[in-house]
């Protein structure tokens, strides 16, 4: 047992293994919301070549991402997750500004913002449902 | 540098064994050639290639997170098995 301790001990008390015991544990909310974001966006990038209903999405979009972002911010230990979702929210933002600069957005822009949002929603959702239970 | 020298470049990675580098390249190529045939402003286009970075940033973010989640699954592992030893 105390050959055992002088091996753990180092290791529980480094900053990587620390941030693993304390890391975030799985939030059903936080999975859910991801889930949404990366749903709409595929639904969305259909819809691009319509800007009757391109404009509204994108402003639904990047509320939701929004709501994510916000809901990450506080969940404690939880750094590399903010950073993840205030990229995405970033990238979710930057339509919805294109639509205040001009209202004849390209849809090919349209459709690879969608597509870049359901791609990172779903490197986002692979990880979360990972964390510990 | 050219257009053509960037094509190329972008060209090289279609056979890599990466995904996420497939997937990247695939995607500056469609914004690229989207811009080049005028359906696409150049603002759009800086915007797309910005969020690449971001996407970028995104992965990263996502393997650390993931290295610490095997690192916690591996350390409650041993935890558990020095509980049914001791």
């Amino acid at each position: 047992m105390k050959r055992l301790m002088v091996i753990l001990l180092p290791l529980l008390t480094s900053c990587a293994v620390y941030d693993a015991v304390t890391m975030t544990k799985y939030d059903p909310n936080e999975y859910l919301l991801i889930s949404e974001i990366r749903v709409d966006a595929r639904h969305y990038a259909e819809a691009c070549a319509n800007p009757v209903m391109s404009q509204p999405n994108a402003v639904s979009m990047a509320r939701k991402t929004e709501l994510f972002q916000v809901y990450s911010e506080n969940l404690p230990s939880n750094g590399d997750g903010i950073k993840a979702a205030t990229a995405l929210n970033e990238i979710a933002q930057g339509l919805v500004t294109q639509y205040n600069i001009s209202n004849k957005v390209s849809p090919i822009f349209c459709k690879l913002k969608f597509e870049g949002i359901e791609h990172s929603a779903n490197t986002i959702q692979h990880v979360l449902g990972g964390r510990p239970r | 540098m050219t257009i053509d020298d960037i094509n190329n470049i972008l060209a090289s990675f279609a056979n890599c064994d990466d995904p996420t580098f497939v997937n990247a390249a695939n995607y500056v190529a469609q914004a690229s050639q989207a811009a080049q045939a005028g359906q696409m402003t150049p603002q759009e286009l800086a915007e797309t290639l910005k969020d690449l970075q971001r996407q970028m940033e995104i992965i990263q973010d996502m393997q650390q997170l993931q290295y610490k989640e095997r690192l916690n699954t591996a350390i409650n592992g041993l935890l558990a098995i020095i509980g049914a030893v001791y």
